[in-house]
């Protein structure tokens, strides 16, 4: 699965701080960890952007591009700023995100044509979050029907379902591993993208991770392309690159009805049999998931 | 050709569970239906019905509900006596009375209390501290190792204090109620917690009672939801019966405290209701709903 480095955020402080002050260290220290770790993308999270739009994402791709060589997700709400960004970009970027919101049809599509981007197109519309699969799919069957319409082609669309966390609505967990499944029978080309650690939050800090990774192994068994996500997390780095077969297999297994043997089975084995229980909506969520 | 009843059955059921001792004992729990289903499976155990009564000389009750008990809000033991002479099946304590921002009330002071009610009633009691975390587990405590044995229902404990409660539970052969804020993930978390310390037939979920127009839908669905993830899925961390402490809930509205009417009225839709949604004991203020429910609860409506 391609992995797009999440930790350069505006919701961390430091990185908060550090963009405020445009000191270039931390941002650097952060995106040639990233690097190192395994990334295949880096994304950078402005937020709104709401004061010196221009300048401040102008700054921040700049400072990321004279440390790292790797393509970008540019991730912000305002469309200066991410016009501002991607003029930069030095490799093609990943326009992320737009949406079937109106403003987003008419502020940020166009601008993946103008500097021929790839774009992350989400299943969100003017009325919020589509509750189902089937309201998902007749939300994002329009926006692309939209897209193309502008020029943009499905290869070059990548598409968010929107994950909610399970600790708010454990149902929409399930919803978004079937609007994946499903996805490129609906939209031949296209590609799909998901915020992973969004699944896990709300729940306590310690206990997201396994959450994230669990999570990433059942959508890449249902044909996920690329997920946001910690590439700072070692395991979550190891299982996308092959590692511990085993966790794996039980995860397929779990997804597929079939029956697994626990006898013998490691506490963190165990874990991941929990978890993606959970996830696959067989046990209700608590935060105490793992301990009973 | 026989026309066979499509029924749904499940392999699940609540706990059953075993409140007060002696002549005092009484059950609830058992079944392997949901709410009311009686046609489906096996119910060995009916809701129950509580009244609720105080230490605090019924403060800011509505008149109409205080009524009732007018002669006897000053002396909890008669007042006890009076719920059980009007029917109900168990006595519901509020500790209003150690409140520190109220009487405050000691906790030796609560003990000695309920240990007096507790032998002047032939009926299992309930007790809620006054809802702050740290006098509660103190006032609990106490009650609990004065009454040790008699199999009180005891609570609230909540996420910040679970632990001691728990602890006084299990020490003196009590039960407890374990509240949380209208949220089924939290109330699994509270029940995952307590198992560790105590027997699944020793815990009775309180998820909250909202009163009907300020939220009884979050108490419908969490009570229903509860019922659903315990029967029909087999979750073991929330086979436990609930309870609907919804008395004082609804006579705090604006509505009920219009008029007598209207207040009996709310507090009666607001049970029947939470009764639908699977609460297996009801606490009400105001005994013509005590024989009300009792009898719908009996399907003689």
């Amino acid at each position: 699965m391609i992995l797009i480095g999440e930790n350069i955020h505006i919701i961390s402080r430091a990185v908060s701080e550090a963009i405020k002050e445009r000191n270039p260290e931390y941002i650097q220290k952060l995106a040639l960890a990233e690097a190192r770790a395994g990334a295949d993308y880096l994304d950078l999270n402005l937020g709104p952007a709401r004061k010196d739009p221009e300048e401040v994402c102008s700054w921040l791709v700049n400072t990321v591009q004279d440390v790292v060589d790797l393509p970008i997700s540019l991730d912000t709400m305002n469309p200066l700023a991410m016009e501002a960004g991607l003029r930069l970009c030095k490799r093609r970027p990943l326009l992320n995100s737009a949406s079937g919101k109106t403003e987003s049809k008419q502020n940020m599509m166009p601008l993946a044509v103008k500097y021929n981007t790839e774009i992350i197109i989400s299943v969100l519309t003017d009325q919020g979050c589509p509750p189902d699969v089937d309201s998902r799919v007749e939300s994002i069957m329009d926006t692309v029907a939209y897209a193309n319409g502008i020029g943009i082609a499905n290869e070059d669309i990548w598409i968010d379902p929107i994950i909610l966390p399970v600790s708010a609505d454990q149902k929409q967990v399930k919803e978004a591993l079937e609007f994946i499944k499903i996805l490129p029978d609906l939209l031949p080309g296209v590609k799909s993208v998901i915020g992973l650690s969004n699944v896990s939050n709300g729940t306590p800090a310690n206990l997201r991770g396994i959450l994230n990774r669990t999570y990433m192994l059942m959508m890449e068994k249902n044909g996920l392309y690329a997920a946001i996500a910690d590439v700072l997390d070692a395991e979550l780095m190891e299982l996308n690159s092959g590692g511990m077969p085993g966790i794996r297999e039980m995860i397929y297994m779990i997804m597929d009805g079939s029956p697994v043997d626990l006898t013998g089975l490691s506490e963190k084995e165990m874990d991941y049999v929990k978890t993606a229980r959970v996830l696959m909506g067989e046990m209700l969520y608590s935060h105490a998931w793992l301990e009973s | 050709m026989d026309y066979k009843v499509p029924l749904e059955t499940y392999n699940n059921r609540v706990r059953e569970i075993v409140l007060g001792k002696g002549n005092r004992e009484l059950k609830i729990g058992g079944q392997n239906i949901l709410p009311l289903h009686y046609f489906e499976g096996h119910a060995p155990n009916k809701p129950v019905v509580a009244l609720q009564m105080d230490d605090n000389h019924a403060n800011g009750w509505a008149e109409w509900v205080v009524e009732p008990y007018k002669d006897v809000v000053a002396d909890p033991v008669k007042w006890a006596r009076r719920c059980v002479d009007l029917g109900a099946d168990l006595v519901c304590l509020h500790l209003d009375g150690t409140d520190p921002k109220g009487l405050n009330r000691s906790a030796e002071e609560a003990g000695s209390l309920i240990k007096q009610v507790c032998s002047a009633v032939d009926r299992p009691l309930i007790v809620y501290g006054c809802g702050d975390e740290k006098k509660d587990v103190e006032v609990l405590t106490r009650v609990a190792e004065e009454c040790r044995g008699e199999r009180i229902l005891l609570g609230p404990a909540v996420k910040e204090n679970y632990e001691a409660i728990a602890r006084a539970v299990a020490e003196n052969d009590h039960l407890i109620i374990a509240q949380t804020p209208l949220d089924i993930n939290l109330e699994k978390e509270l029940n995952v917690k307590l198992l560790k310390q105590l027997s699944p037939d020793r815990i009775v979920i309180d998820p909250l009672s909202s009163a009907l127009g300020y939220g009884m839908e979050y108490s419908f669905t969490i009570m229903e939801r509860t019922r659903q993830v315990a029967i029909v899925y087999g979750d073991t961390a929330m086979q436990m019966p609930i309870i609907a402490d919804l008395g004082a809930e609804c006579w705090k509205t604006n509505q009920a405290r219009a008029n007598k009417t209207q207040g009996i009225m709310w507090e009666c839709i607001t049970a029947i209701s939470l009764l639908l949604a699977g609460a297996d004991i009801i606490v009400l203020r105001h005994p013509d709903n005590c024989t009300f429910i009792k009898e719908v609860i009996e399907r003689k409506l």
